[in-house]
């Protein structure tokens, strides 16, 4: 442990890093760190064969969550051939590997080193599942949601009130949006396009959609206030 | 349409992050959740994001499932 207390002050049961390596030093001054994780980035920033073998225990950690991860998203992995779906976890798990190493630096020790890196195992995992069960299908506007959406036999008042509340939601989604805003409220919030494949066919980032989707429900939630539905709203 | 399927469309009212910052919390609200600790205010706008974004919540969940996982055959 000498190493680490090197760069480490040890504390109860985490150390506070006080003069860590200046490459990701400025990330760290005050963050306390669990050990594991403290040994993680040493072994990580070596500049021996440590980090090599720390690099192996990182990929083969993460082949297990993308795997993990694939198992667990049977709806979308069941769609693909098992030899596809290895295929899938391992380029997830080289990804994830490589954008930690490129992130290491912006690592705030906010969460255990291995839960950190899990969470690009996941994001890589989830996205390729995505993409890879919708690219066989195109993403166009589905006109049948709008009857899925009305009641099949409510009662007479509240279907005329929701009649009046979906024709109010239609004309704010035709009148209010912008091309593109009712382009991605169609596709994610009406018709169940995942994000990611939306903005891979778009090119874009998920954040991007996102924040158009953000966007185009404040426009609907104002203009569905200015129709006298604001008692509807959450 | 009933409000269930209205909050759904339209989400939840107020301040919400976006997938990238929320992104940047979620390893530290699983680590939480996970380890039994009570949630932080910082994690209130996370959690608007987590009802209103389909894609980052299916992603937090399965972190979860990693980290229960994990707490499962190495209990602290």
């Amino acid at each position: 442990m000498l190493a680490v207390t090197a760069i480490a002050i040890k504390t109860n049961d985490a150390v506070i890093l006080t003069n860590c390596r200046p490459y990701y030093h400025f990330a760290m001054t005050t963050a306390a760190l669990d050990l594991e994780s403290t040994q993680w980035l040493r072994d990580l920033t070596a500049s021996d064969t440590s980090r090599d073998e720390a690099i192996e225990r990182l990929h083969a950690l993460l082949l297990r969550v993308a795997r993990s991860e694939a198992a667990r998203r049977r709806s979308l992995s069941s769609q693909i051939r098992a030899e596809d779906v290895d295929d899938l976890c391992r380029q997830a798990a080289s990804d994830a590997v490589m954008a930690i190493l490129s992130k290491l630096a912006s690592y705030r020790g906010t969460a255990r080193f291995t839960t950190w890196a899990c969470k690009f195992a996941i994001f890589e995992t989830s996205v390729r599942l995505r993409r890879h069960a919708w690219r066989d299908r195109k993403v166009e506007p589905d006109e049948s949601v709008w009857t899925r959406l009305a009641d099949a036999r409510p009662q007479a008042l509240h279907r005329i009130e929701r009649e009046q509340l979906l024709s109010a939601l239609q004309s704010a989604i035709d009148e209010r949006l912008t091309d593109r805003q009712r382009s991605i409220f169609q596709s994610v919030a009406l018709d169940d396009v995942p994000i990611d494949v939306l903005a891979e066919r778009l090119g874009t980032s998920r954040n991007a959609i996102y924040k158009t989707l953000h966007d185009a429900r404040a426009k609907l939630r104002l203009a569905l206030i200015d129709a006298g539905h604001g008692d509807e709203l959450s | 349409m009933t409000k269930l399927d209205l909050d759904q469309l339209l989400g939840d009212e107020g301040a919400d992050p976006g997938c990238d910052a929320a992104g940047e919390l979620m390893d530290a609200y699983c680590d939480a959740v996970a380890a039994g600790r009570p949630l932080s205010p910082r994690f209130d706008e996370f959690v608007r994001h987590m009802r209103n974004c389909v894609a980052c919540r299916e992603d937090t969940e399965g972190l979860l499932a990693i980290l229960r996982q994990e707490e499962n055959s190495n209990p602290r």
